[in-house]
């Protein structure tokens, strides 16, 4: 699992019938700068992925999304996901030790 | 298994229900001789690891899913074990 800045939304016309009712966020993963409180903004050179999203995170929410083959375990049937929404996260404690 | 350092806990209340009740924390990957390789990542601790000590994180999908019981849970690393001491012998 790793930590995503939700950036954006996406909304789909045509799509697979397996995403019936899915909801799909532009995330954009945290690198090490942000996990220290550095700001939230989005990086233009930042690579940003499309997570499904069941648990209702809005723009600027910090998520936990998890990839590969676990992302595609909630689902009943089998559906075509890459990245699944498994966390808000409301807290960040990180402290890493200082720099020997 | 991926060798990592404890860095940090991440608090969620609104999550996955196979994630309730599991302590979050955030681990940064080490390469053999112990420096920081890659961005942090996210792992369940039924260990419940200190701060800053060296953990082995399995990225076994199935196993995590059988540890919380939950077929259908999206988690996938795990903290197997506590390192306590590791030489690189070649």
């Amino acid at each position: 699992m790793r930590l995503g800045h939700v950036i954006g939304k996406v909304t789909l016309s045509q799509q697979d019938p397996a995403y019936k009712g899915g909801r799909f966020l532009l995330v954009q993963p945290l690198d090490k700068a942000k996990y220290q409180g550095a700001a939230m903004t989005p990086l233009a050179k930042g690579m940003s992925l499309v997570v499904y999203d069941n648990l209702g995170a809005g723009q600027g929410h910090v998520i936990g999304f998890t990839e590969g083959a676990e992302a595609t375990a909630p689902f009943d049937n089998p559906t075509p996901v890459d990245a699944f929404n498994a966390a808000l996260i409301d807290q960040i404690f990180y402290n890493p030790p200082a720099a020997k | 298994m991926i060798l990592a350092r404890v860095d940090g806990v991440v608090v969620t209340t609104i999550c996955h229900p196979s994630m309730v009740g599991c302590r979050s924390i955030i681990c940064q990957p080490l390469d053999e001789n112990g420096k920081e390789e890659g961005t942090p990542i996210l792992a369940i601790d039924p260990l419940s690891a200190g701060l800053h000590e060296r953990v082995l994180v399995s990225t076994d999908g199935s196993h995590t899913r059988d540890h919380v019981g939950d077929p259908k849970s999206p988690l996938r690393n795990m903290i197997m074990a506590i390192v306590d001491k590791e030489e690189a012998s070649v």
